[in-house]
């Protein structure tokens, strides 16, 4: 099973490899090179997570090379990135059926699409630092890459902030890594704990703490800028927004989920609770970024006409609450963030798509065009309807279960304050998406000459679709499965939240006991 | 007592909520698609009442379904309190399937398929707050209650409607959120949230302050939907609803699940024995008070019949939080007796009479287009079983003897005189005289008035603050206040004599109607017989742990 392990990341990249390959043969192979390679990192990833979770609390660890650690690389599967893992196999194969006929369809799209997946998976399963950046470029690199993919002009500004945006989140990153080599020696992230924890005979700390707060800072502020905490957000709005929507469904689904995860990997596996303890600006650091992102992530949302940019504030939001979670440190909160990233990761992803759906459909794009959405694209209506309930939080859905587990977290650890703005969370979550679904079904649609101007930006857009590898034949079965899948998932993970936060419970343990 | 382990709690639930799938894929064909909707009516009432005997010999169907999240498990029971509301719920929709399909069909009103579905919707998310067994489950279902109702909330897609749907929303999901937290505190001081007749042991050695905090936020969020005051005020706007809504839901679902929650705070997580330590019931007890008096003197002033029946429910469902409140603050007492009794069984007392006079209001606007009391004059000819029903209904509201609400209210009254808390007793008695007043002018108008012969309506008509009032305004107010009211009655020309055969409207919706009124009219003539004053002995009985009453 341990050999299993560099396959979660070699399998994408083999696949990236052959779609641009078989590109020069065959243009528009790379859709069946890409599901092909897709499938197989399911099976991967499905088994490796068995794997992970049939001895929870156990890591399945993997050296590269034969190096030994902590000088080589280390590969490590626990329950913990195990379901990162899953999810990224699962909702990349998932938006591969989307794509069919959504686009774009060029081969070198899909290399850069498996490249992506690639980057996230290795991210995921690295317990190496320094090798957890080198997947953090990459990850980033096929983003901006993906971004700029869309033909318009706004696809490439908005890839372009992206790019330098995320690069300078990337170099603080790698500066943090710095700091913490200089204080250690070493890049390992379970060495860098220990070694970052020890003390002498004498009781003060072996390495300067004034080194590994300089490097925590740093770490933490580089991850943020990818994670898109306000007021680090700017480059998320215009990228997602101004990507295909394919793309849009697959990053804001992936990207930040992954970012999130390293964040709270390095905050508890590398820093660990005792570090935050000690030094309370660090959790004030976390503290404070959530709550901040959580409120005016949703107030930005509240005041956006585009449907997608008032999505992408909507994920602003809700990475606040992960953060929180992560800033309140305990079990139950940690449980809750993974429930969150993998509720989130669906929901969000969703929803984007449903827009995609609804913008093929109908060519709506805004708040205002969704006026009466119901009879023009009623798949499309739904799902984003059931997305956006799971999304407040209301029972039994997945987005109540994430936000009871950090809301009772929050209850465990006494952060009251914290608690507050969880709970009220509900309310600014609904700010938003309750005048959207009150347009999708309580309103007629536009009269006249608004029905005009959404035909005309219907025609634009189809021409959009067209030059981007779209299809002007309206959404395809593949399209409506994927939006559908993720309404019922949405619903149907909240009942199996419950069995899996036991499965991840032992994992958690270790990881909040490693010193 | 005895836990029967049963998948009979879960049924009831499913059944209405998976009717909402046939009822939509068969929105092309109406019939088909309402007996779906009778079908899964009769099923559910079916379910709920096999379930009536043991429950009434003190046994619980619980279904467990494994833990829904930490601290909680997804588990259904049925106890005495879930089947005065569960039974409630399940009979009175099948009174109102009828009835919505006279109402909707008279009117030719549209996304009638929308209509039913979130209408069975509805009703599954109240017999799933009913059969709750814990905060958390009540909560889920409460939650999905409000997602259900919005959209007949918002039926209409006017710019009214559509305002009352976004109130709706806000009020209760903010509701929801202090709900939310109460929660969270008693997870944090007990560890559990399943209900526990008599009361969480852990709750009672728990720290007083943070135990009055989680009280206050569940009251509160639950308060939204009781439309306590001064957070009513979602209720008269959400009028604007098909009128089976506003009888079935916002006169017995959905605001009675607001209800249902107190009482399962005050009785089954607290406790009535710590409510009385905490000493929060008093408070409890004043708010409801308030609101009730105030209510009923809005009411006075509301033309549009609707919107005083609005009022009126506000004020009657104050009636149920002040027997609860000052049954809990007289622990351990008789007086509890009194009052719980007073208040659970105003529950369904409230629900027939009040279901009754929104039938009648629906039945008066689908037959003449008449929605103000100041247009009705003489409407009693015309509508002569309706407005029959409407007066009965009224008398019980006003604790008139022989119907429901008598029944209730004098064990209301008993309740809080012998509580000491002679306030309460005055505030009941003076609402009642209050509930005489905003329903006899409509009773009088209907049967006594025609359309060229009715006298001055001065509550109605007149400017705040009555003569003195007027006489600041002359100089450039109406000295002819007291007409324009009747202005605009042309297009209501003099109501045609019919019998009172049936030829009034149609059956489906004057049979509903007939129904609801002897409900009302059972209840206060026999309530020993009908089931739903055994029940709330047995709830009683059980939370007072003092052994059956009376």
């Amino acid at each position: 099973m341990t050999d299993l392990v560099p396959f979660a990341v070699a399998v994408p990249i083999l696949g990236s490899l052959v779609a641009f390959a078989a590109g020069v043969l065959r243009s528009k192979s790379g859709w069946a090179v890409a599901v092909a390679a897709s499938v197989a990192h399911v099976a991967v990833a499905g088994s490796l997570a068995a794997a992970a979770f049939a001895e929870p609390g156990d890591r399945i660890s993997y050296v590269v090379g034969g190096f030994e650690v902590p000088y080589g690389i280390e590969l490590v599967v626990d329950g913990l990135s195990a379901t990162v893992l899953l999810l990224v196999a699962v909702v990349s194969l998932g938006v591969l059926a989307y794509a069919r006929r959504a686009g774009p369809r060029s081969n070198p799209f899909y290399a850069v699409y498996l490249l992506l997946v690639a980057g996230l998976s290795g991210m995921t399963v690295t317990g190496d630092l320094f090798n957890m950046y080198v997947f953090l470029e990459i990850t980033g690199l096929a983003a901006y890459a993906l971004v700029a993919s869309g033909e318009s002009g706004r696809s490439a500004v908005a890839a372009l902030k992206y790019l330098l945006v995320g690069t300078i989140g990337a170099s603080l990153f790698l500066l943090g890594i710095g700091y913490a080599y200089i204080g250690t020696g070493t890049l390992n992230m379970v060495d860098l704990g220990e070694k970052l924890t020890a003390t002498t005979a004498a009781g003060s700390a072996v390495v300067d703490p004034t080194l590994a707060q300089a490097a925590f800072a740093l770490i933490v502020v580089g991850l943020f800028v990818k994670v898109a905490v306000f007021p680090l957000h700017t480059w998320q709005p215009d990228a997602y927004a101004g990507a295909p929507d394919t793309v849009s469904g697959l990053i804001s689904a992936l990207v930040s989920t992954v970012a999130a995860y390293a964040l709270l990997r390095v905050v508890y596996t590398v820093f660990g609770t005792g570090f935050l303890d000690a030094n309370p600006v660090a959790h004030a650091i976390l503290v404070g970024g959530a709550v901040i992102s959580i409120v005016v992530g949703s107030l930005l949302a509240v005041s956006q006409s585009e449907v997608k940019r008032m999505l992408a504030y909507s994920s602003v939001s809700q990475f606040g609450l992960i953060v929180a979670a992560v800033a309140i440190g305990n079990g139950t909160a940690l449980v809750g963030a993974a429930v969150h990233l993998v509720g989130h990761a669906i929901m969000k992803g969703g929803l984007f798509l449903s827009a995609g759906l609804v913008a093929t459909e109908t060519g709506a794009r805004t708040v205002a065009e969704y006026d009466g959405l119901v009879e023009r694209s009623p798949v499309g209506a739904g799902a984003f309807g059931v997305l956006a309930v799971s999304m407040v939080g209301v029972p039994p859905t997945i987005g109540f279960a994430g936000k009871w587990y950090v809301a009772v977290g929050a209850v465990e650890a006494g952060a009251w304050s914290l608690l507050a703005v969880i709970v009220a969370s509900t309310l600014l979550t609904l700010a938003y998406f309750g005048r959207l679904v009150e347009r999708m079904f309580f309103r007629e649609p536009a009269p006249e000459p608004a029905i005009q101007r959404a035909g005309t930006t219907n025609a634009t857009e189809n021409a959009d679709a067209v030059a981007d590898g779209g299809d002007p034949r309206g959404a395809s079965l593949g399209m409506y499965a994927t939006v559908v899948a993720a309404a019922v998932l949405a619903v149907a993970l909240g009942f199996a939240a419950f069995g899996y936060g036991e499965l991840l419970e032992p994992t958690i343990d270790t990881l909040l006991s490693s010193p | 007592m005895t836990e029967i382990s049963s998948l009979r709690p879960l049924a009831a639930v499913l059944v209405p909520a998976v009717a909402a799938a046939p009822i939509l894929a068969s929105g092309a064909r109406p019939n088909l698609r309402e007996a779906w909707t009778m079908l899964a009516s009769v099923l559910t009432l079916g379910l709920v009442a096999s379930m009536v005997p043991a429950v009434l010999d003190g046994d619980v169907y619980v279904t467990e379904l494994g833990s829904l999240v930490p601290y909680v498990e997804f588990t259904l029971q049925v106890d005495a309190l879930g089947m005065l509301f569960g039974l409630l719920a399940s009979t009175l929709w099948l009174a109102t399937s009828f009835y919505s399909i006279g109402y909707m069909r008279g009117l030719d009103e549209h996304s009638q398929t929308r209509y039913f579905a979130a209408f069975a919707g509805s009703v599954a998310s109240a017999v799933g707050v009913a059969f709750a067994a814990n905060l958390v489950v009540l909560y889920l279902f409460y939650e999905l209650l409000t997602v259900a109702t919005y959209p007949l909330v918002a039926h209409d897609e006017t710019d009214e409607a559509r305002a009352a749907g976004r109130k709706y929303l806000a009020y209760t999901f903010g509701g929801g959120v202090a709900v939310l937290g109460g929660i969270l505190l008693v997870v944090h001081l007990a560890g559990t949230t399943a209900f526990v007749a008599g009361g969480i042991t852990d709750l009672a050695t728990a720290d007083p302050a943070l135990a009055r905090a989680a009280f206050a936020l569940l009251v509160t969020g639950f308060g939204v939907k009781a439309a306590l005051m001064p957070l009513h005020s979602w209720l008269p706007d959400a009028m604007v609803a098909p009128t089976p809504v506003s009888g079935l839901l916002h006169a017995v679902a959905v605001v009675k699940s607001g209800v249902f929650g107190i009482a399962r705070v005050l009785l089954d997580v607290f406790g009535v024995d710590l409510v009385a330590v905490l000493d929060v019931g008093t408070l409890l007890a004043v708010v409801a008070a308030v609101t009730l008096t105030v209510a009923s003197v809005i009411a006075l002033r509301q033309d549009n019949l609707k919107r005083r029946l609005a009022f009126s429910t506000v004020s009657q469902l104050s009636y149920i939080v002040l027997g609860l409140a000052v049954g809990a603050a007289a622990a351990p007492s008789q007086a509890t007796k009194w009052a719980l009794i007073g208040g659970l069984l105003h529950i369904p007392a409230h629900a027939f009479m009040k279901l009754t006079l929104f039938f009648c209001a629906g039945a008066l606007h689908v037959e003449t287009h008449t929605d103000d009391i100041s247009d009705m004059a003489g409407i009693g000819k015309r509508m002569p079983l309706t407005m029959g029903a409407f007066a009965v209904a009224a008398a019980g509201m006003a604790g008139i003897p022989l119907v429901a609400g008598f029944v209730s209210k004098y064990f209301l009254l008993i309740g809080t005189v012998s509580a000491g808390d002679l306030v309460f007793t005055a505030a009941l008695l003076v609402s009642g005289v209050l509930n005489i007043a905003y329903f006899w002018p409509v009773v009088y108008t209907a049967f006594f008035e025609s359309q060229g012969d009715s006298d001055e309506k001065p509550l109605l008509a007149g400017p705040f603050g009555g003569r003195f009032g007027r006489a600041a305004r002359t100089d450039g107010g109406h000295a002819d206040d007291g007409h324009h009211v009747h202005d605009d009655h042309d297009d209501h020309g003099p109501f045609e004599r019919r019998a009172p055969n049936g030829a009034e409207g149609s059956w489906f919706v004057v049979g509903p109607i007939l129904f609801a009124a002897a409900g009302s009219v059972v209840l206060g003539v026999v309530p020993d017989a009908a089931v739903f004053l055994q029940v709330v002995r047995e709830i009683v009985a059980g939370a007072t742990a003092m052994g059956v009453v009376l």
